[in-house]
């Protein structure tokens, strides 16, 4: 979350990186560059106050710091390039999280005192937290799935009515238009909420969440205000026909859930309920949110194990036994939850038969067992998978692209949604139109049937596809019995579906992938089915809901490249235990063979959007690089004693919005060795100063307040800008102590540490920042996610992401 | 001694080829029935001597403790009867449907009877007949047939077109069915004059005539799967004698007779649809060419040797 007003940015740079403006590099040779001065110089400063205590920038030798100066120089030479956007970039957006504690004076008081019991009832307090996660996210999935259904429902309903009237007397263009007008108007609306209120709330959600549990503060992801277009939109994109579903938003919902409540107070509503204080930092913080992302998976897929082991999946580097046990409990009661509420609605309230928004339906095992013959068939559906959700990537890939660069403005991004949404009204209505494949009714399987040209009794079986939601869908075609669709009806809706589903993602509107992809699978898969069943004349009697099963597996497995927790969820939503061996084979080949070819849908977003995603582990091929080359430098350092001018000073400077320092030993002979002494953070400097901390305050009325860590919490996670902290030129001659604030044992590296050692650091213990120091324990360089996230294994080996602000 | 003596007698019957044993049991009701149906001497022999063979069966160990009583076979005899008169029932109306219509009587006859035995569990503790009927062996036929009888009588729904109490055919159930035999009637009256010319068009006749009735009883069938649909949550069907006599005429109607024919209007809808089509295009278009690329500014990183580290990359890997 930027906790700054916009102008300000301090985003996520943790070190020196800014232009350089070439008079202060030079006129300043001895001291660490990042001169405040040329470049626009803070509101607070005076050009003569800054010489005498530039800040103690700590250059270890000289010869380095030539090395510098001479690099700076060329660097500025070439600057400011602009380049149009491409997957090769890193943003300045991205933050790290404060996952490590910062284990200060202050914290060590606090734990002190804090008695066994008391650590009880914090234990207690997280159980009762994820019970209400549990609870809230089945509820808000509850509400997504009854209003959906109303309002499709509604629509459906005028829309059948309408075609009904005109088949009869002509004029059906009319209900094409209404169709259309109806389903852009409604994805308007969507659209416009995304756009112009929250654009982090587009797209599944999921790319944000995974990016958050990586440990990157992506931000308002996790807001109130988030969650309420989050819902409203998907509801509004699923009603307005797109080939979307709302299962993936779920995951989203359930994390901005769980990070409101871990935190019991809404910054955006400014109400603060004084419960839950002690888990207002980011490591509480975050364990909370994947307990909401498996809760959203649950509630989203009734896979409650599916939902641990997603978050599992995406977060796993910070996990115990604990978490996870508590992880499971949120899930079951969403699931819970989601399922004793909708059966209620749907008015049998003991029956607890809708554990999730989809419902796979029963899979009896007698009826569609597989048997030994059937795995190579199962596996060649894997291939085929892969092979579709790599083209359905690709092609996604190109088209955000295109969307990044060219249509970045809100405006266009609503009247592109709109487009798509005529477009798949119309598409839908032309393939029912020119469709002839008329079934007879049976009573409820069909839930809006539609005539058009059908003999009366019958509808159109390519409605059945088209003109329902898209769940809806995917469940007639698991299980509608074998005839029901006729192949040419398959054939012309996986082609038609994929091309609507790849052009959909990616649209500003808050809408999951998992349903379409899950839908085009399904269909060809069925499709499958029935070629098998004709091509050898009846030798493999083929069930074609069994096949569209794996068809579906397949597809999301190539499209999403998710292995365990896919399966795992797919399972459950079966509830067929025995599916597992084919669904586990379908989707192991999908990955692999999408792998070949290109990344996941996820993935590749996550690049798109210059994210410093961190992987498992370093590229394979980075053991050549050291500490010293990955690290920045040179750092901005503060002494322990500092002077409050200086602190005000390096805090506004706009070029280089550093959110760690670390903290040498204050001696007044600057040609001593300085030894590292700790770590403190931006946040912490503001609050100091918000609270006037000062040395000779201290002095002069002794019945000061000491701060607590209290202070510190109030103010997480938006922490005021600097610009709103007023300081008189007199405060900022007094000293500020940091001794008490910093963290006194900031995890260090020395220079010759190779990369994936760094990395395993970085990526095991969550890391913000991570010192490299010399042999005398003088700091040399800083690292920070930004500078691990830069190197990544290319086509042409390892390749270096640039920096860039976006 | 008297029970040899009845083993006796029955031998004797069975070579007669006589009704001697049904002296005392109340005469068989299918008896008199089958006699006047199928007037044959034969077809009685053959009843009576698997009612004596049956007797045999049933007499044998009549003394013992446990074996059925008299009152219990009279229950099993009478559940034999109705559900004989039931399945035929069943089976003569199944083409055309006609099951709820012809078939309710009996139906209930089954149901009372069925009642009769389970309630007769109460009134004598040794004659159990519940006990014994329904759940001593491992077959329980008459569960069994029972339980055949009500999942056909809840698949065919037929509960749906049958007054409450299930007295008789509810008012709409009778007007829908009136109305479907005037259609018929109608069909009929208009199709005889051109029921020698093969080819299925063009029964613009019957079309023209029977036009109103088709449609009135369309409407009175969407009006009947409306009213049902309110009761309860998901689709019900209606019952099955309905919606086989619509869809019987429906099918006349649009395949026999050819109809409905739907206007369609190919050209406005190609026309309107490529428009929507096409505006996409044109909006990327636009927007590729009048809306400004967005550039990235890149931010260099400041680093010791960042030159040396990408030498050293480049080295490695060219």
């Amino acid at each position: 979350m930027a906790n700054v007003a916009k102008k300000v940015s301090w985003s996520g740079r943790d070190r020196d990186e800014e232009d350089e403006p070439p008079a202060a590099g030079e006129a300043t040779p001895l001291l660490n560059g990042a001169g405040p001065g040329a470049a626009g110089g803070p509101p607070h400063s005076r050009p003569i106050t800054h010489l005498p205590f530039l800040r103690l920038g700590k250059l270890s030798s000289v010869d380095l710091d030539d090395d510098v100066r001479e690099l700076e120089t060329e660097a500025t030479n070439q600057f400011p390039s602009e380049i149009p956007h491409n997957e090769k970039l890193l943003s300045l957006k991205y933050e790290s999280l404060d996952y490590d504690n910062c284990e200060n004076q202050l914290f060590l008081e606090e734990e002190r005192r804090i008695n066994h019991t008391a650590f009880r009832t914090v234990e207690i307090k997280r159980w009762v937290i994820c019970a209400m996660i549990g609870i809230l996210t089945g509820l808000v999935a509850c509400f997504i799935d009854i209003v959906v259904e109303k309002l499709a429902g509604l629509k459906f309903r005028v829309v059948k009515d309408n075609i009904d009237k005109f088949t009869e007397k002509g004029g059906l263009s009319f209900s094409l238009l209404l169709w259309a007008i109806l389903n852009s108007s409604v994805v308007m609306v969507g659209s416009v909420i995304v756009a112009f209120i929250e654009p982090v709330a587009a797209g599944s959600g999921i790319p944000q969440i995974k990016c958050y549990l990586n440990g990157v503060k992506v931000p308002h992801v996790v807001r109130l205000k988030t969650l309420v277009i989050k819902v409203c939109g998907v509801i509004l994109s699923v009603v307005g026909g797109l080939a979307v579903g709302k299962e993936g938003p779920m995951i989203h919902s359930g994390a901005v859930i769980a990070a409101g409540i871990s935190q019991g107070r809404s910054t955006s509503l400014k109400r603060d309920f004084k419960i839950f204080e002690y888990f207002r930092r980011d490591t509480e913080k975050r364990d909370f949110v994947s307990a909401g992302a498996a809760a959203g998976v649950s509630a989203a897929f009734g896979a409650p194990v599916g939902g641990v082991l997603f978050s599992l999946e995406e977060g796993a580097s910070f996990w115990n036994q604990f978490l996870t046990w508590r992880i499971f409990f949120a899930s079951m009661i969403s699931t819970f939850t989601l399922n004793s509420i909708l059966s209620f609605y749907h008015g049998n309230p003991w029956d607890l038969s809708s554990p999730g928004l989809i419902n796979f339906g029963r899979f009896d095992s007698e009826k569609l067992g597989y048997t030994f013959q059937e795995i190579p068939i199962f596996i060649v559906m894997g291939v085929v998978g892969g092979i579709l959700g790599a083209i359905f990537n690709a092609l996604n890939y190109w088209l955000t692209m295109f969307r990044i660069r060219y249509i970045h403005r809100p405006c266009l991004q609503v009247i592109e949604a709109m487009l798509v949404a005529a477009v798949t009204a119309a598409v839908g209505f032309v393939m029912i139109y020119c469709s002839s494949d008329c079934q007879p009714l049976q009573g409820d399987s069909v839930a809006y049937p539609l005539q058009l040209f059908c003999a009366d009794g019958e509808y159109n079986s390519m409605a059945t596809a088209f003109f329902n939601t898209p769940e809806k869908s995917v469940v007639s075609l698991f299980h509608n019995p074998p005839g029901s669709y006729n192949p040419m009806t398959l054939g012309m809706f996986t082609l038609m579906y994929f091309f609507l589903a790849c052009w959909t993602y990616g649209l500003t509107v808050s809408a999951g992938v998992f349903i379409p992809s899950l839908l085009i699978g399904a269909a060809w898969g069925r499709l499958f089915g029935i070629s098998l069943a004709y091509l050898t004349s009846g030798a493999i009697w083929a069930d074609p809901g069994k096949y569209a099963l794996m068809g579906a597996a397949a597809q999301l497995g190539g499209i999403v490249r998710m292995t365990l927790s896919l399966t795992v969820i797919m399972m459950e939503a079966t509830g067929n235990v025995t599916y597992g061996f084919p669904i586990m084979l379908a989707l192991m080949t999908a990955k692999i063979v999408g792998d070949y070819f290109v990344e996941g849908l996820y993935d590749m977003h996550i690049q798109l959007q210059s994210v410093p995603f961190l992987h498992w582990e370093a590229p394979v091929t980075s053991h050549s690089l050291t500490a010293r080359e990955v690290m920045s430098a040179p750092v901005t350092c503060l002494r322990r004693i500092e002077k409050v001018g200086t602190v005000v000073d390096i805090l506004s400077d706009t070029s280089s919005n550093h959110n760690g320092f670390p903290v040498v030993e204050s001696s007044p002979d600057p040609t001593q060795v300085a030894g590292l002494r700790g770590l403190i953070l931006r946040s912490q400097l503001i609050v100091l100063l918000k609270h006037k901390v000062f040395v000779e305050r201290a002095n002069l009325t002794l019945v000061q307040r000491r701060l607590k860590l209290k202070d510190f919490r109030d103010a997480y996670p938006r922490f005021p800008p600097i610009q709103s902290i007023h300081v008189s030129q007199d405060e900022r001659e007094c000293m500020m102590d940091l001794t008490e604030f910093m963290n006194p044992s900031p995890y260090t590296v020395p220079q010759e540490a190779s990369l994936p050692r760094v990395f395993k650091l970085f990526r095991a213990l969550g890391l913000r920042h991570l010192v490299v120091v010399d042999n005398h324990n003088e700091v040399v360089g800083l690292v920070t996610r930004k500078d691990l996230a830069r190197y990544r294994l290319g086509k042409e080996g390892l390749e270096e992401l640039s920096l860039a602000q976006t | 001694m008297g029970l040899a003596a009845r083993l006796l007698l029955l031998l004797l019957a069975l070579s007669a080829g006589q009704g001697l044993g049904s002296g005392r049991r109340p005469p068989p009701q299918s008896g008199p029935e089958g006699w006047a149906l199928g007037g044959g001497r034969r077809l009685l022999s053959l009843e009576l001597l698997e009612e004596a063979e049956d007797l045999s069966l049933a007499l044998l160990g009549m003394g013992l403790p446990g074996a059925l009583p008299p009152e219990c076979r009279e229950l099993l005899v009478g559940f034999a009867n109705s559900s004989v008169r039931l399945t035929g029932c069943l089976v003569r109306s199944a083409r055309p449907v006609r099951l709820c219509q012809s078939c309710y009587r009996h139906f209930q006859s089954v149901t009372e009877q069925l009642e009769n035995i389970t309630r007769a569990v109460g009134n004598s503790s040794e004659s159990n007949c519940a006990k014994s009927l329904l759940m001593s062996d491992r077959v329980q036929l008459v569960v069994i047939l029972s339980q055949f009888f009500n999942s056909t009588w809840e698949k065919a729904n037929c509960a749906n077109c049958l007054k409450n109490n299930s007295e008789g055919l509810s008012n709409s159930t009778i007007e829908f069915l009136n109305l479907f035999n005037t259609t018929l009637m109608c069909f009929e009256h208009n199709f005889q004059g051109q029921a020698i010319s093969v080819v299925p068009s063009n029964h613009t006749e019957v079309c023209r005539k029977c036009n109103q009735t088709y449609r009135n009883l369309n409407a009175l069938y969407n009006k009947m799967q409306k009213m049902t649909e309110q009761g309860s949550e998901h689709r019900t069907h209606l019952c099955i004698d309905v919606e086989d006599a619509m869809n019987i005429t429906r099918r006349l109607w649009s395949r026999t007779f050819n109809c409905s024919v739907p206007c369609s209007d190919t050209v406005p809808v190609i026309a309107v649809s490529s428009f929507i089509l096409f505006l996409p295009v044109i909006f990327y278009l636009s927007s590729f060419l009048h809306s400004k690329q967005k550039k990235r500014i890149l931010i260099l990183p400041k680093r010791i040797q960042s030159n040396a580290s990408l030498v050293n990359i480049q080295e490695k890997y060219s």
